[in-house]
């Protein structure tokens, strides 16, 4: 046999062995799920950071320096909520509760900061 | 370009891309537990870095950056573990074949013996014979996805294809296993 026909062979055998695989259906799920946690976790770090505040700590946010915080908890939660969609969302659900939580004490904090 | 069009992108990729990523990191580690994992973790790398990417890809193919990013999970994996995987790349059972019984049994134990000497190879040669032969990347593309030049990548799979075809013929010749 030739170098070029055994080269021929032996990449005809490899194309054989090395067939893509399909991957588990369970798996976009599962990859859709681990982005959900990860929007369900800013959203509860953002909750209960807002939670923890005190008046004194409200009133430090008119300073534009302190937003570093709730900034980066809102961006986290951003940037895995835009995931979410990404997936296909296959599983849509209702806002969960730390998310409409989220939301609205991002509201509250907008207008204590506007006052 | 605005959110919900580079999520709308993220979303081509990943359904484009899932079954390749998910191939090649089913043959670098060899079971399909590791394999999820490493296949969710890269979807994961990839969204966070997208936007950058997407921007410094020039409008060239991004599955190259993607094979990369599983590429260092699978290379991170290994090390973390601080061993090669108990199952790898030989322990792939070779697909089945629509030919008669003896051509499957003969068909088949070559597909095993090709697996068991790919895992023989180093890693680099064998990883470039994973993208081209399992993801049919181009050259081209498997420079991008190991970060060497076009010239380099072809030389490093001439080198793999002929080191696997001088294994394969010393086994033949030897007829031992």
């Amino acid at each position: 046999m030739t170098e070029t026909a055994g080269r021929m062979d032996l990449e005809a055998l490899l194309g054989d062995a090395l067939r893509p695989i399909e991957p588990p259906e369970s798996l976009a799920a599962r990859v859709e799920d681990t982005l959900s946690a990860i929007t369900e976790e800013a959203a509860a770090a953002l909750g209960s950071w807002a939670d923890e505040l005190s008046d004194s700590e409200l009133e430090s946010l008119r300073d534009p320096r302190n937003w570093v915080r709730p900034v980066a908890a809102i961006a986290v939660g951003g940037v895995a909520a835009g995931a979410l969609a990404v997936v296909g969302a296959r599983r849509r659900r209702k806002p969960s509760g730390l998310r409409q939580n989220a939301e609205r004490l991002i509201g509250e904090l907008s207008s204590e900061l506007r006052r | 370009m605005d959110k919900a069009e580079l999520d709308r992108q993220f979303s081509d990729l990943y359904k484009a891309h899932l079954r390749d990523v998910y191939s090649y990191s089913y043959y670098r580690v060899g079971n399909h537990h590791d394999a999820e994992d490493l296949t969710e973790q890269a979807f994961l790398q990839a969204y966070r870095h997208f936007e950058r990417a997407r921007r410094e890809s020039d409008g060239r193919p991004m599955r190259p950056w993607l094979i990369r990013i599983a590429h260092n999970l699978a290379s991170n994996h290994y090390r973390d573990k601080s061993r090669r995987p108990e199952s790898n790349i030989e322990a792939v059972e070779p697909p089945a074949h629509p030919h008669t019984t003896e051509r499957v049994v003969e068909g088949r134990e070559e597909l095993r013996l090709v697996m068991r000497k790919l895992e023989v190879l180093p890693d680099d040669r064998r990883d470039a014979l994973i993208m081209r032969f399992a993801l049919d990347m181009s050259n081209r593309e498997i420079a991008r996805a190991l970060g060497r030049s076009d010239g380099a990548t072809k030389v490093l799979i001439h080198r793999a294809l002929k080191q696997l075809e001088e294994e394969m013929a010393h086994e033949g010749g030897s007829g031992d296993d």
